[in-house]
Order: structure tokens, then sequence, then C-alpha cells
């Protein structure tokens, strides 16, 4: 049998032989971060000097090859101790700025990660982005501390946005990951987590490093493994989440497909844990919460709705392979009325999300022509949101969505008894 | 002596070619046997052959990978229903079938089916890329036009459908014209009919954008411009 190609170099396993053990890990995947990693470095050291002085520490840089000098960043931030107030100084943790091997992507940024985990024995690890602008200290402790003190083996994030934020998380993932797997998750694809080491070393006898997980779709893979494995899992409130502008040329069909997929991909292997019957329920929090003022920002409704009414009118015939016809019909109805009438209800985006996965999971076509042709009918969902939200505070946006959840929850069974069938009509 | 005149007169115009029939018959019955045993071993062979191979089909999973990529949307399209393991069996039933159909029709050693057979079995490997080319070709253009309508669609084109259904038709006819040129029909025609059809289609639409359609490429353009400027005061943060 063909021997795998070691993760970790022969200089890195020597290090960590010299390091032996230690209690907590601060992982931090880059690409290309040197603008803004420095400040998470800063983040992170003054989060282990202030809350966790008394345990040994490393903190790992995983870089996909990074040509800006992002490791040398790395390594050449420090804190001033004295300017974070703490009592003990802390020890000297341990740094280590690495290339990680395998597929380029933060799947495999992370696999490194879990690896240096198991080896050093480590209690408790945190992951966080190397594009942060909004994270201090405190998020460390929030991230690391229900692992350390409460037992808890998975910490999700909990940021507050604003209302138009995150809107694939809150109009498909979260909703639907909370229906399935039946826990309140708000944040399933936040991408700063906490995990015991139990479970990274879990997370590594999964055989997914080859795949689309190692590419993207890492972070809700995570929250699902730990979810549908049983884990104990809990959220911390880390505030506001503020980061690096993503790429505003990114696709938006592409970028609906890796995180969509994902989540399919993911209902594939755990079919025996969500076709349970079963009602979701809440999840501890941690932190102080506290609401995040809503700044106004431009949102193109007509631009949405246009593109909405193009899909419905030029992909019917691709969507009748997809969905039942008076869905169908729904949809042609809703294109052909008037902006100021524009609403697609709760109840017929829940069809349309598991219709769409179940002509995934039997198949009905390529999976990629079965997900981008969802982009329209997304932009009409938000369209529809916008319009409905446009007066709204944040509670009464989050009120909405839990509206919004129920509607995937009672639309459950529906899903399941199609599920099961041996062919899709 | 009227009648043995007639009895040989008999002889020679009847029971003459009647025996030689009779002798040529008995002589070619061994072969006729020998064609229908090799016909019905065939059968039967096929009948296995059709067995292995939907096993080692399903082994491989062939018929969820057909469903990814599209073979089994596109078979049912044109009316040929069931598994793709299923229908694997069922060719290479048949190939076995129309194989030793050659075979037994060449134990008959007859002169003008022997020598009709050999210009088809010289024909024969061309017939089949032919249809190859075809089959490949349709696939590929349903999988292009497809993908085609979904980006278009999704960058807010317009003439969308237009678009997708100029890839498929290009696809297509390249595979057709590729499956005619390799049956030998016409096989300078279809080359300079084909450039002259695509060279006319460049030409036309340079023409339309550049002189005829100046104003409607102007505005096209003008509204993208604008739209791709209106697009991004979108602040909305999708992930």
């Amino acid at each position: 049998m063909p021997q795998k190609p070691a993760i970790l170099s022969k200089d890195t396993r020597k290090r960590l032989r010299e390091i032996k053990e230690v209690d907590i890990l601060v992982g931090i995947p880059s690409y290309n971060n040197a603008r803004t990693i420095g400040h998470v470095v800063k983040a992170v050291e003054a989060g282990l000097s202030k809350y966790f002085s008394n345990y040994k520490a490393i903190v790992v840089n995983s870089d996909g090859g990074s040509t800006d000098g992002t490791r040398d960043v790395v390594q050449n931030t420090t804190i001033d101790q004295d300017s974070i107030l703490v009592d003990h100084k802390a020890e000297q943790f341990h740094k280590i700025a690495i290339p990680y091997r395998g597929i380029p992507g933060k799947g495999s940024a992370f696999r490194t990660v879990f690896e240096i985990a198991k080896d050093l024995h480590v209690r408790a690890c945190a992951v966080v982005d190397s594009d942060l602008r909004s994270i201090t200290p405190e998020w460390i402790e929030l991230l690391i501390k229900p692992i350390l003190e409460e037992g808890y083996d998975y910490v999700a994030p909990y940021y507050h946005r604003h209302k138009y934020d995150g809107t694939i998380t809150n109009s498909i993932v979260y909703p639907l990951t909370r229906a399935l797997y039946g826990k309140k998750i708000r944040q399933p694809i936040g991408g700063d987590f906490g995990f015991s080491g139990r479970l990274a070393a879990f997370y590594l006898t999964k055989d997914v490093w080859e795949s689309d997980v190692a590419r993207f779709g890492i972070d809700i893979w995570m929250t699902t493994t730990a979810v549908a494995n049983a884990f104990q899992v809990c959220q911390a409130f880390l505030g506001a989440k503020i980061h690096d502008a993503k790429d505003p040329g990114a696709d938006l069909s592409a970028m609906l497909y890796q995180v969509v997929s994902s989540v399919f991909r993911l209902m594939e292997e755990y079919a025996s844990v969500w076709t349970r019957d079963g009602e979701s329920g809440s999840v501890p929090t941690f932190g102080f919460m506290y609401a995040v003022g809503l700044e106004p920002i431009h949102v193109n409704l007509d631009g949405m709705i246009e593109k909405f009414r193009l899909g419905v009118k030029e992909l019917s015939t691709l969507y009748e392979s997809l969905m039942p016809g008076n869905l169908l019909q729904l949809l042609g109805t809703i294109a052909e009325g008037s902006r100021e009438r524009f609403s697609l209800s709760d109840d017929a985006w829940v069809k349309i999300i598991y219709h769409f996965a179940l002509a995934c999971h039997h198949k009905v076509m390529s999976q990629e022509h079965i997900l981008k042709s969802l982009t329209p009918l997304y932009l009409g969902k938000v369209a529809s949101f916008v319009i409905e939200t446009w007066e709204s505070t944040a509670e009464e946006v989050e009120q909405r969505l839990e509206n919004l959840c129920l509607a995937f929850e009672r639309g459950k069974p529906y899903l399941i008894e199609r599920w099961e069938e041996k062919r899709y009509s | 002596m009227g009648i043995i005149v007639a009895i040989t007169i008999c002889d020679s115009i009847v029971t003459g070619p009647l025996k030689d029939f009779f002798q040529r018959l008995i002589a070619f019955l061994p072969n006729l046997l020998g064609a229908l045993i090799i016909f019905f071993l065939g059968l039967v062979l096929g009948w296995i052959f059709k067995k292995i191979i939907m096993k080692i089909a399903t082994l491989l999973n062939t018929d969820r990978f057909c469903s990814t990529i599209g073979i089994t949307e596109a078979c049912a399209k044109v009316g040929i229903k069931g598994q793709p393991s299923h229908l694997l069996g069922r060719i290479f039933y048949w190939l076995v079938v129309v194989i030793v159909t050659i075979i037994a029709l060449y134990a008959l050693k007859v002169p003008a089916i022997e020598n009709l057979l050999e210009r088809f079995l010289i024909y024969l490997p061309n017939l089949f890329i032919a249809v190859l080319l075809i089959i490949v070709g349709y696939l590929l253009g349903n999988f292009l036009g497809r993908a085609t309508l979904i980006a278009s669609v999704n960058a807010g084109i317009q003439f969308a459908a237009f678009l997708a259904r100029g890839v498929k038709a290009l696809v297509f006819v390249f595979a057709f014209a590729m499956a005619l040129e390799q049956l030998g029909i016409g096989r300078n025609m279809v080359i300079v009919a084909f450039t002259i059809l695509f060279s006319g289609i460049v030409l036309a639409l340079a023409l339309a954008f550049g002189l005829g359609g100046k104003d409607i490429a102007k505005d096209y353009l003008e509204k993208r411009l604008k739209k791709e400027e209106e697009e991004k005061k979108d602040d909305i943060q999708h992930l």
C-alpha cells in the first residue's frame, strides 16, 4: 500500500518534539494576509497572556504559500505585555509559522492545525481568520474557556452582524442546518471556532482531505461533524465581525455553489442522523450580549428582482426537472407581478431549497448546474427579505429569521418523505 | 426407343439438376449447421457477456457517474430509459450478436456474402466512430449549452437562451461535420461548408456590431457599464 505523504515536515516534527506538550493551540490559516495578520496575532497573544497565563500555549500560522511576507509578519509580531494590564506575565508561548501541505484551501490549513494539536496532546484549540479587524483578546477567552473549564468540545462563534450581512447564512445555511440537526447554531459557517483536542483528533480520522472540504466548506463541515457525532456544542458571543472586504469581483453563483454543495454533501453523509424526528433546541451561549448599530447600506433591489425574473423566464425548462409544477407556477406569478408586491414566502423558499437538495440527492443532473441555477431564486428571496425588513430593527429581523427557521422545520417531513424515494419525480 | 429418349431427356433436364441441387445442399448443410451452431452459441455468449458487463458496471458505480455527468438525462431525453449499467449490458450483448452473426455468415462459405461482408467490415470502424462522435457531440452540446444558459442568466444577460442555443448548435454541428468526414461523405465539401458557415457567423456578428448594430451595441455596452456601476453600489455581504 503506498504511503501517504506526511502532513508535517521533518523540521516541524522536530520542533514539535522539542515542545512536547501544550494545553492550548490557536491556529491562524492565511494566504497573503500580511496587511491584516499582525493585528490578529497581537490579539491572540494578548488573549493568551491575559486569560491563560498559567497554561502552556502555541500559536500556529498555517500558511498557503503567501508571497507577501505573511509568515514573517507572524514571526516578528510581538505584544507589549505591560500594555494589556496583566498581573502575571505569561510564560513565553511558542509560535510557529509553516506552509501547509496538500490541496490549496482553508481545509488543508486546518488539517495541519489538527495534526499539530494531536502531536502536542493539546486540550483546547481555537482557529481564527487572518483577515479579522474586529478580533479582540476576549475572543480567545470566549473560544477556549468553554472547552477548558466547561467540558465542551465545540464552540461556534456568534456575531452580531448587519441585518443584510451573511444573507446566504441567514436564508439557507442557518435555517437548514438547524432544521436538519436540531441545534440552533446561529453562525455555522462563522470561520472562528474553538474545539477540544479530542474533536481535533476525531476530525483527522475522517477521509475528506482530498475532497472539496480541503478546498472550501471546512467551516460547515466542522460544525456539522461535531453536531452529528454528538459532541458537546455551545456558542460564544464575539460581538461584531469586521473583516477585510471579500473580493468584489467574486462570483455570487460560485460562492453559493461552494456553500450549498458543502451542506448538501453533509446531508448525504449524515442522512441517518437528520432523518430522525426531533425539534431544534438551543445551545448554551457564552459571552456578554450587546447590540450592534445598523448603518444604512446600499441595496440594489431592482438588480436582484431583475435577475430573479430573468432566471424564472430563461431557466424554466431546467427548473421543470428540479421542482414541482405548482411551485414553478408560483414563481412565474411572482416574476410577472409588480415590484411593489414582490414577495417570495418562507414556505415557498423552503420548498425550493428542499427540492434543490432532493435534485442533488437523486442526481437529476450535474450538481454544479443545479446549484448555480439557484442563484436567481436566492436573489429573489434576498430581495423579498429586504423589502419586508427595510424598516425593521435588528431584533425584528432576528424574529423574522426565527419564522423562516420554523418554516424549514415544518417542511422537514416533506423532505424526508421524498429523500427516501428511489426515484425523483 | 421413344421412352428411352424421354427418360434421357428427363434425366438431363429434371433429375440431373435436382441431383446436383441435393448434392450441393448436402455439401452445404454442414456449413449451415456450423453457422447455426455459431449463431446460437453467440446468443448464449452475448447473454453471459451482458450479465458480466452489468455486474462490473454496477460494481464501478456507473449509474451514479452517468447520472452526475448528465448521460442518463440525455438518454432519457432521446427516449432511452433505464439504468446506464443495463444499457451498457444491452450494447455489449448486441455487439457480440453482430460479431457472431458475421462469423456465422462467413461459416456459410458463400462467395457473394463473403464479398459483401468484407466491404462491410472495412467500413464498420468508420461507422462506429461516426456514431460515437455524434453521441459525444450531442451530450457535450447539451452540457455546454446548459452551462452557458446558467452562467448567462446569472450574469444578467437578456439573450441567455439564444446564446445557449448557439453554443449547443455549434458543438453539435461540429460533431456532425466530424462524423461525416469520418464516413468519407463529401469530405472536402463538409470542411468547406463548415468553414464558410463559421466564418459567415463571425463576419455577420462583426458587421452587426460594427456597422448595422452600432447604436444597439453602443446602447448595450452603455447599459452594461451603467448596470455594473449600479451593482457596485450593492453593499450586501452574502457570506
